[in-house]
């Protein structure tokens, strides 16, 4: 019985990921097929005309083709269901606003009634499936090959989700007017909840924590001193995208959750690091550990830093591209589209790199034994 | 004095205080992968092929990072190879995606922005979408196959007669132990600099299934995803390197 019992026991150890990802595929299947949930019109598209393709060009001799479409096609959901309908689509081959549509894929409708006639024009992709699917793939990467780290790791990221988004939802309900207090007061509390789910409960995790928060501070303050001393001179606010309400308090909100992760990332590195290090030889100084704590950091700043630089900056090329083609000049497109997440790219970076004695210091201070870290001094 | 140059020059202090000639050479590759950057959307306006300029300049960005970042230069080669690897792998899974969720361009949420701008640009979107995919993912790349090999090289020296079977057992723990802290640096970076547009959908009280279907917002959890994806193969792969050069040097320390 006993024996049977421990059988199931592994067995279950060794096959849950695929279990999860075998599941998973069932719901992407249950996205591709989830039209009756929309209130929306759909179209599913089943054959395409081409009907006309003409030259276009405009002022500064850019060239595009204009592509005229006739799509048909069945709805799939509502009160309309099983109609067939013609519409009409026009699109320019570049795709920056436009969108031409293939076979088999499902637009949703905006319906128009006209005489009892139905017509309608496309308002949107369904994108839900290839989002699904995705997700799905990167889940059961992350489970297969990592399996319980791989869990940990997906569940502080769902979990730093939800309370985003109700963050946002906060936000929204005071109309913007404390963001900078939601968003800072979140960003302790996303720090605590992701190490506790990392690191566990412990001295370990409260050093990574206090490293963490200060790091971010120590960052955003530099940024207040230097934005008041060169008076904010090429920081261009107005370059915002997506802007609702006031932007500076907003792009400090942006800079102090984009840099949260990577400092978190880098506390937690070096202090687990000199954790061991104490575990593995007890008489280490409080000196000896700031040194190698320092070499550490020194090794794993350059490319961290590097890493939220490309996130901040290449999702500006599509933006950037558009203004260089619109024939103004390579300075004024980087001002109305690079140098906001170029700032922000710079200010992490401080702080990254500042996390590093900070991080050295609360670890000597705190498990640096008792007498050593006057002698840091001589 | 502009911000940027201020913020710039406060910075190379930073790392140059804390972390002297490596510190410099941090910001080198800093101010270079910028370079690169921007000398990659030049050519995409001159026409050439957006997606070939990205795997180029993802290659030359991949090895400057990396050779300037690690010291040991078994490992730095080891993280090369393994992160071209990985580049290459994430394009053959992005390309179809992108294809697939044609999130290509801008958004109605943009149209502020378009005003009076031409569209008529000659440039396939779907091609830059692509290329800024691939793009954003580069530094991840670069941070895990580095975090890998550098902790799989201190194995060895601490270890030198450590099984090839151990060894590959090593990589796959020292990647379990960055996994979790390297999503956070991900999801951060990527929903920090996107705070706006969530503010603007819960303002503006979108839907759920208005949200789980926009263009801007797919594309920008798509690059999430692929960043994430890119960190997870980033493991096995380096492990897998490493073991492959450890065995190769271990064969000519027998002849």
């Amino acid at each position: 019985m006993i024996n049977q019992a421990n059988k199931t026991h592994s067995l279950w150890q060794r096959w849950w990921p695929f279990l999860v990802v075998i599941l998973g595929a069932l719901l992407v299947f249950g996205v591709a097929h989830d039209d009756s949930l929309y209130q929306t019109p759909i179209l599913k598209i089943q054959s395409i005309k081409q009907i006309s393709s003409t030259k276009q060009s405009d002022q500064f001799h850019n060239e595009d083709r204009q592509v005229e479409q006739e799509l048909h096609g069945v709805i799939t959901n509502g009160r309309n269901k099983g109609k067939h309908l013609k519409i009409e689509n026009t699109y320019l081959k570049s795709e920056s606003t436009t969108l031409g549509y293939h076979t088999g894929q499902k637009v949703f409708l905006t319906a128009h009634h006209h005489n009892g006639q139905l017509s309608a024009t496309i308002s949107n992709l369904k994108r839900d499936t290839a989002l699904a699917f995705t997700v799905w793939l990167t889940v059961s990467l992350l489970l297969v090959l990592m399996r319980f780290s791989g869990l940990m790791a997906l569940t502080s990221v769902i979990v730093n989700g939800i309370l985003f988004w109700l963050a946002v939802s906060w936000n929204a309900d005071t109309q913007g007017g404390i963001v900078l207090m939601i968003f800072g007061g979140l960003a302790i509390v996303f720090a605590a909840l992701t190490l506790v789910i990392v690191i566990g409960f412990n001295r370990q995790m409260l050093m990574t924590l206090l490293s963490t928060i200060g790091g971010t501070a120590l960052s955003i303050i530099v940024a207040l001193i230097v934005f008041s001393l060169t008076h904010e001179k090429g920081v261009y606010y107005e370059s915002m995208q997506y802007v609702t309400q006031l932007p500076r308090p907003l792009f400090l909100a942006e800079t102090i959750l984009g840099s949260l992760g990577a400092v978190m990332d880098e506390s937690t590195d070096i202090i687990a690091s000199l954790t061991a290090l104490k575990a593995e030889k007890p008489d280490v100084s409080a000196k000896q550990i700031f040194k190698s704590g320092r070499q550490i950091g020194g090794e794993i700043m350059g490319p961290l830093v590097n890493v939220l630089f490309f996130i901040f900056v290449a999702e500006t090329l599509p933006m950037a591209l558009l203004y260089l083609k619109n024939a103004n000049s390579w300075n004024y497109s980087f001002n109305m589209t690079m140098s906001l997440g170029v700032v922000q790219s710079l200010i992490s970076g401080i702080g990254i790199v500042l996390t590093i004695p900070l991080a050295c210091g609360i670890t000597s201070l705190m498990i640096g034994g008792g007498r050593k870290w006057g002698r840091l001094q001589h | 004095m502009g911000t940027i140059t201020a913020l710039g020059l406060i910075l190379l202090i930073c790392m140059v205080a804390v972390g002297g000639s490596q510190g410099l050479q941090a910001w080198i590759s800093l101010i270079f992968n910028f370079g690169a950057l921007f000398f990659a959307m030049v050519l995409m306006a001159f026409h050439l092929p957006p997606v070939l300029v990205t795997l180029v300049t993802g290659i030359i960005v991949l090895a400057m990072t990396i050779f300037l970042g690690g010291k040991d230069s078994t490992s730095t080669m080891v993280a090369f190879y393994a992160s071209v690897a990985v580049l290459i792998l994430l394009v053959i899974i992005i390309i179809p995606v992108e294809h697939w969720a044609q999130i290509q361009g801008f958004g109605q949420e943009d149209s502020e922005d378009l005003e009076g701008m031409s569209t008529i640009l000659g440039i396939s979107y779907l091609d830059v979408a692509i290329s800024t995919a691939i793009l954003s993912t580069l530094g991840a790349i670069a941070e895990a196959a580095i975090a890998i090999a550098a902790g799989l090289a201190e194995i060895l020296e601490q270890h030198p007669k450590i099984t090839l079977k151990n060894l590959q057992g090593a990589g796959f723990r020292v990647g379990s132990q960055i996994i979790g802290t390297t999503f956070n640096t991900l999801f951060f970076g990527f929903f920090g600099g996107f705070l706006a547009l969530f503010i603007w959908f819960a303002g503006v009280h979108y839907s759920m299934g208005e949200i789980l279907n926009d263009k801007i917002l797919v594309g920008e959890v798509l690059m999430v995803l692929f960043s994430m994806m890119s960190v997870i193969a980033t493991i096995p792969l380096t492990t897998w390197a490493m073991v492959a050069s450890e065995r190769q040097a271990r064969k000519k320390f027998v002849k």
